[in-house]
Order: structure tokens, then C-alpha cells, then sequence
């Protein structure tokens, strides 16, 4: 049964889909670098969330949820709200439309992610295809 | 806005011209209230580069007001490269100086007995002699004339080698390298005898209500300059998403002939931050900064960097991966006053006839052009500005080579303005962008590519389409071209990612309106329309919304491999998005009526 968005299981099963995806490991082969999403509670979602997820040649090496102030930083560090989460996971709002219209905030290195598009476009194709079911469905 | 301040060249006499309010609300300013302005003026039979011609240079309610990227004007007349709507867009900190001058607008007519400067220092103004800055080039003319004026130094506006000798691709250069740089604006002025024109003001910059616009231009700054696009905007300049474009297949190479190219990236924006950036440069109070200043291997000191057109256009295009070749040669085409698009494009053209056995070593004076021939391509581009031996042919630009050799298909231009470096096979928004464009192949009436990868403004009731879509997109398309008219009516620059709320805003605080968003969408789409008659009183038609033959033919290779563009049935849902007639290529009678442009119906 498939687990749903965000928890604990699909967070592993993220981890797990994303290292026998090949398709991934290849266009990701050279990403060094990890980052922190934060989700800001809109819609179903009452508390602000974060995770953590370490990306590493085209591998995931840990993943996890990142309790309220934890201290864990990252390369990258991603925030938008729940609400335009939930239209990534489903394909309704583009990764790069959300990086270029204000709907998805990042802190970190724009040119190292300006260059690595196809590595955050296959990133967010591993997401959707793990994610069946979210919050608020 | 303040009045337009006007020079007969062949007379000496000067005038003010007070813009109706109604122009100022139907067309807000910049180019479409050039448009407006210069209806009348331009007609079928005026050569552009007669003393007939006019040439309008126009700010826009936000220009110099310290809002987001609004240090930009507009120059505007009939174009001597495309005989259509000429209209090129500058930055830098001339047209905000102009606006203290007192005048929001500058109209030269006439043409004067020799050449001459001129130098608008607050209301008065003087038509120097420049015998002896003709033949400068656009920088040292800066300096040469800030020599010859006293007290504090004015901004200078002028053209070099290729404006005296009235080259199509002749563009207008102020401050650091920034040009108004496409339609040959710089030969128009060229034609008067004007070698430069100086400006500088005292006067504030007027807005209507300062104490309701000071804090939301404030607002608007400080969420621009943490925009993910200007991050990446200032850190990697115009060509930050180069890798990506390469990518998608949307980079051309080869003059638009190959998708692959090796060692494409060392000449991306990323590659040029990491190796030669030294600093970066703005336009007047522009938070986002794109301006790059390199230094190359061996030098001490510092050049302007190359921005995206210019590095693939000498680049990639030419089969070239040096960035700092590149540089000298973006560098080259700014002394001289040439537009580094059209010229490169041209030269594309040049190699690729060559390599046809179309142009042959006789053609040439003796040149082998051959792909990635460096010497070659700068020792071209000495020669075309001066019109010497080869470079004559060079000079009249894309469409006028091919024709010379009965190759016109093969030149990559739409209605004689040269293709910007966006291939619609990658981004097939630009296939109806460049093919519709008011003046010629263009990616400054819409930058579509970026909509074609995510920057869609869905306020505007705008819709994300796959890069590689057809018909369903142009509707899209016409709604983003009424969009970018409005930023060239303010006038902003289109690498300032600003929301439409914030610009509705900005608009309504700065020429005491209170509008919504479809009036304001609506005021870009009566622009776009006003451009469009006038280019249909010069004898635009449908016949003229074309695309050249290499964008009809699938790209062997890279990431838009195979595939063609549906462009008829792009064209034919872009007229009836724009309620334009299939026969004529005209906007209907009825949506003249609905644009309230009933008044244009007469002349037609
Ligand atoms: S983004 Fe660049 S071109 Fe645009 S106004 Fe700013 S500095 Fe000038």
C-alpha cells in the first residue's frame, strides 16, 4: 500500500525509488549535495514541516525529517507552502515554474542549481512517481 | 509625463511637445507610446534614412524612478534594416539623465549640414560641431565630449564607425557598453549627422503620487533582489541558464545547423563566473546587476563581459568555445556601434555559404571561412563597419548576403532583422515570437523561451505548455507579448522577474491610475496592435509571418532532435487568439474597436 505524503514511510520509499532509478543516477551522476525542504503549513497541513535529504551522485545516501530546531543545515535549503507542494507532487505546478515565479524559495547555490536543471527535474520525477497520496486527498 | 523635447537638424530650431494625457493612459509611454506618437510619421514612402525621417527617443513613467530595473528608455523610428517598426531598448543611466533634463522624450528631425554633437544640459540645449569626433569610437566619443563640457560630466549617447557609415545592424552605445542595439537605430541618427547627443538634468523625476510609490518601488527591490532569477541573473549573468538551454536544444550552433557542439560549456555563464568574472555592472539603481566585467588570462585590466547573445553569437554560433575570444569580440562590435546579433548571425551565414561552395575565396577577397576560424571572424568584423572589400556584403546584413547570392532562404532572419539565439525547435514559443514580431525576428517583444521552461505568470491567466507544444500555446504567446509590451511601454527590463500585481502597482502609483489587471494586459495588447498597423501600412502582411527554412527543418541532433514545428497551425491559432484577419494580416475592425484604436481605421 502505498504511503502517503509526508511521513516517515514515504520518505523511505523515496530514498529506495531514487537508488534503483537509472535514469536518475545517470543525469545525477555529478550532484554533490544536500538539502532541506521546508513546508510552510497551508492548506491540510497545520505545522511547518522540514526534511532532510542527502543527494550524492546520483544516489540518496540519507533521508530524513528534521525536527523543529534541529540544527541541520544544507547546500540548499528549499521553502514553499504546502499547497504548492502538493501541485508539484501531482504535476500541476512545474519545478522550474515554481523556481521562476516566486512559489518555491531557495537558498543556496543558484548557479550549481542553474546548471544542474536536468539533475532537479529528474529529482522531482522520482518524487511524483513515489507520491500517490497526500495529505488533505 | 513631462514634454518631448524636439531638434530640426537641418534648421537648428527646437521645440516642446506636450503629450496628450489620453496618449499617456492608452499607451502609458516608452515604445508604444512611441508608436503613438510616430503613427502619423511613418508611412510607406519615408526612407529611414532621409532628413524626413523622425527618431524618437522616449522614457516611460517608471523609468528612473529607482523602481525594479527601470533605469531603461526606448529609441524608436522607421528601421533601415527591416523598412518595418524600428525599436531598440537601452539601459544604463542615459535616459534617466535625459528625464532630469526636464523632457521625457527627445524627437530629431532634419539633418544637419555637418557633423554635430548635441547637448541637452537641463532645459537648453546646444548643436556643437563633432568634426572632430567623427570617426570615433563610442567610447572614446563619451570621453571626448564630457572633455569639452564644463562642470559635471554629462551622459553620452553615440554611435562608432558602423552608424557614420549606416550600417542596418548600427546601434546606439551610452556608459559601460549598454546599446540600444537592434533595428540600426544607430544609423538613423548616423544619417542626421549626429555623432552623439549628451545629456544633463537637475530636474526630479516626476511621479504622481511619490508618497504611495516610494514604498511599494522599495517593496518591490527588496523582492527582486532575492528572486530566484536575479540570483542566478547576477551571479552567472544573461547566459546563467546557457547549460540548461544547451540541454533542451534550444542553444544554437553553427548558425542554427547543429545541437551538439564540444566544449559548449566553456562558454556558458556559469564557466565565465568561475574564470574571467572580475565584478559585475548595473543600470541605473537596478538591484539584479547582470552586467559582467571580466579580465582575461594575461591582462591587467578590466572589459565588459559578454552577455548570452553575444557569447553564443560569436561563439557557438561560429563553432567557437574561447570565452575570452568572445569577449574581444563582443567587444569589438560595441566600439564600432554594431549589434553583436545581427552580426554574428551574419557571419554565420557568411560560413555557412562558404562551406555550401555558395561563396567561394573570389566572394571573399581571398578568405577561407571556415568554422572556428578566429583570425577570420576578427578581421571580419574590422572590415564590415568600414564597408571594406568583403565587409561591404557583410554590412547590409543576413537577408541582403543571401539574397546577393540567391541564398536568401538560407539566412536565419525574419523580415531582414537577424534571428536572436533561441531556437523555436527548442522553445517553440519563439517560432510565433520571432515570426510575428513588429520588428522583425526578436526576442525583446517576448522572451518566451523563459515561458517555455516555467516563467509563467498565471496571474495573467497564463497557461505552462510543454517547451516543445503547437497550437495550443498561442494564445499563451499573444498574452505574453501584450505583457512584455507593457514593460516596454514603462519602461523594465525583462530580467527583472517582477510580479504583475507588483507592476499594476508600480503603474498605478506612478501615473495616478487605479487600474486592474486586464485593463493593464489590455494597454499591452492595444501596443502590440498599434505596432502591427503601422507595419501593415508599410505593407506587412500574413505573407511577412514567417520563419526561415532552418527552423522548418528538424534539428539532427542534441536535446531537440526530430523535432519540427507545427507552425502553420501555430499561426493560424495565434490569429484568431489576436482577432487578426487570415487574409490580410491585419487586426479585425472589431478589435481595433474593442482596443479603442477605432480612430486608426481611417489611414487604413
Ligand atoms: S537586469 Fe541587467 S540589463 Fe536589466 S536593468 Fe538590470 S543591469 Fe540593466
Amino acid at each position: 500500500m502505498p504511503s502517503i505524503f509526508p511521513s516517515e514511510e514515504w520518505l523511505i520509499e523515496l530514498k529506495d525509488y531514487i537508488n534503483q532509478d537509472e535514469k536518475y543516477a545517470h543525469i545525477a551522476r555529478n550532484w554533490e549535495g544536500d538539502l532541506i525542504f521546508h513546508i510552510e503549513p497551508t492548506g491540510a497541513l497545520v505545522e511547518p514541516l522540514c526534511f532532510y535529504l542527502d543527494l550524492w551522485h546520483g544516489k540518496c545516501r540519507s533521508i530524513r525529517m528534521v525536527p523543529a530546531g534541529d540544527p541541520t543545515e544544507a547546500a540548499f535549503d528549499l521553502t514553499a507552502s504546502y499547497e504548492n507542494i502538493v501541485k508539484v507532487l501531482k504535476g500541476k505546478l512545474d519545478p522550474m515554474q515554481a523556481m521562476l515565479t516566486r512559489k518555491l524559495g531557495v537558498k543556496g547555490s543558484m548557479p550549481y542549481m542553474m546548471r544542474n536543471v536536468p539533475t532537479v527535474l529528474e529529482f522531482v520525477r522520482c518524487v511524483q512517481d513515489v507520491t500517490d497520496k497526500v495529505l488533505g486527498d | 509625463m513631462q514634454p518631448i523635447l524636439t531638434i530640426d537638424l537641418t534648421t537648428g530650431e527646437t521645440g516642446v511637445i506636450e503629450i496628450p494625457s489620453d496618449w499617456q493612459r492608452d499607451y502609458l509611454g516608452g515604445a508604444s507610446l512611441a508608436a503613438r506618437i510616430l503613427f502619423d510619421a511613418i508611412t510607406l514612402e519615408l526612407d529611414p534614412l532621409s532628413p524626413e525621417a523622425p527618431l524618437l527617443f522616449l522614457n516611460g513613467p517608471l523609468s528612473g524612478t529607482s523602481g525594479p530595473t527601470v533605469g531603461r528608455f526606448v529609441v524608436c523610428a522607421k528601421s533601415p534594416a527591416t523598412g518595418l517598426w524600428g525599436e531598440s531598448n537601452c539601459g544604463g543611466f542615459w535616459g534617466v539623465e535625459l528625464r532630469k533634463t526636464g523632457f521625457d522624450g527627445l524627437l530629431l528631425t532634419g539633418k544637419s549640414e555637418g557633423p554635430v554633437y548635441l547637448f541637452v544640459d537641463d532645459g537648453e540645449v546646444d548643436i556643437r560641431p563633432a568634426d572632430h569626433l567623427w570617426g570615433q569610437d563610442t567610447y572614446t566619443v563619451q570621453d571626448s565630449v564630457n572633455a569639452e563640457i564644463k562642470g559635471r560630466a554629462a551622459r553620452v549617447l553615440g554611435i562608432g564607425l558602423a552608424g557614420e557609415n549606416l550600417l542596418p545592424a548600427a546601434l546606439l552605445l551610452a556608459d559601460h557598453g549598454r546599446v540600444a542595439g537592434r533595428t540600426g537605430m544607430g544609423a538613423v541618427l548616423g544619417s542626421k549627422l549626429v555623432k552623439a547627443i549628451a545629456v544633463r538634468g537637475s530636474h526630479p523625476i516626476p511621479v504622481a503620487d511619490a508618497e504611495g510609490y516610494d514604498p511599494l518601488r522599495s517593496a518591490a527591490n527588496r523582492a527582486l533582489k532575492t528572486d530566484n532569477f536575479t540570483l542566478t541573473l547576477r551571479e552567472l549573468g544573461s547566459a546563467s541558464a546557457a547549460d540548461y538551454f544547451d540541454y533542451l536544444g534550444e542553444m544554437p550552433k553553427k548558425h542554427f545547423q547543429s545541437g551538439v557542439m564540444e566544449g559548449v560549456e566553456r562558454i556558458s555563464g556559469a564557466t565565465i563566473s568561475e574564470t574571467i568574472l572580475v565584478g559585475y555592472s548595473a543600470c541605473h539603481a537596478c538591484v539584479v546587476a547582470c552586467g559582467r566585467v571580466v579580465q582575461l588570462p594575461g591582462e591587467k585590466h578590466k572589459r565588459k563581459g559578454p552577455e548570452y547573445e553575444t557569447l553564443m553569437g560569436f561563439g557557438s554560433n561560429l563553432w567557437i568555445d574561447d570565452a575570452a575570444f568572445v569577449t574581444r569580440m563582443g567587444e569589438i562590435c560595441d566600439t564600432y556601434g554594431m549589434d553583436s546579433i545581427s552580426v554574428s548571425n551574419t557571419l554565420g551565414l557568411a560560413f555557412t555559404l562558404f562551406e555550401l561552395g555558395i561563396l567561394t575565396r573570389e566572394d571573399t577577397g581571398g578568405l577561407a571561412l571556415e568554422w572556428g576560424n578566429h583570425d577570420i571572424v576578427e578581421r571580419l568584423l574590422h572590415m564590415i563597419p568600414a564597408r571594406e572589400g568583403f565587409g561591404a556584403h557583410l554590412a547590409e546584413g543576413a537577408r541582403a548576403l543571401g539574397r546577393r547570392h540567391a541564398a536568401e532562404d538560407r539566412a536565419v532572419q525574419v523580415n531582414g532583422l537577424e534571428v536572436a539565439y533561441h531556437d523555436p525547435r527548442g522553445a517553440s514559443g519563439m517560432a510565433l515570437v520571432y515570426a510575428t514580431s513588429p520588428r522583425g525576428a526578436c526576442h525583446n517583444q517576448s522572451d518566451y523561451f523563459l515561458v517555455d521552461i516555467g516563467q509563467v505568470e498565471d496571474t495573467l491567466g497564463m497557461e505552462f505548455y510543454e517547451r516543445q507544444a503547437g497550437a495550443e500555446k498561442a494564445a499563451n504567446v499573444a498574452k505574453h507579448q501584450d505583457w512584455r509590451t507593457i514593460f516596454n511601454s514603462l519602461v523594465i527590463c525583462y530580467f527583472g522577474n517582477v510580479p504583475p500585481e507588483t507592476v499594476l502597482n508600480l503603474i498605478n502609483a506612478a501615473c495616478g491610475l487605479d487600474w486592474t489587471l486586464e485593463q493593464m494586459m489590455l494597454c499591452g495588447e492595444r501596443g502590440w496592435n498599434l505596432k502591427r498597423l503601422i507595419n501593415n501600412r508599410l505593407g506587412l502582411s500574413r505573407a511577412n509571418d514567417t520563419l526561415p527554412k532552418a527552423f522548418l527543418e528538424p534539428m539532427p541532433d542534441g536535446g531537440s532532435a526530430g523535432y519540427i514545428v507545427p507552425f502553420e497551425e501555430m499561426l493560424l491559432a495565434y490569429y484568431a487568439a489576436r482577432g487578426w484577419d487570415w487574409e490580410t494580416g491585419r487586426p479585425s475592425a472589431a478589435k481595433l474597436v474593442e482596443l479603442g484604436l477605432k480612430w486608426t481605421l481611417e489611414p487604413l
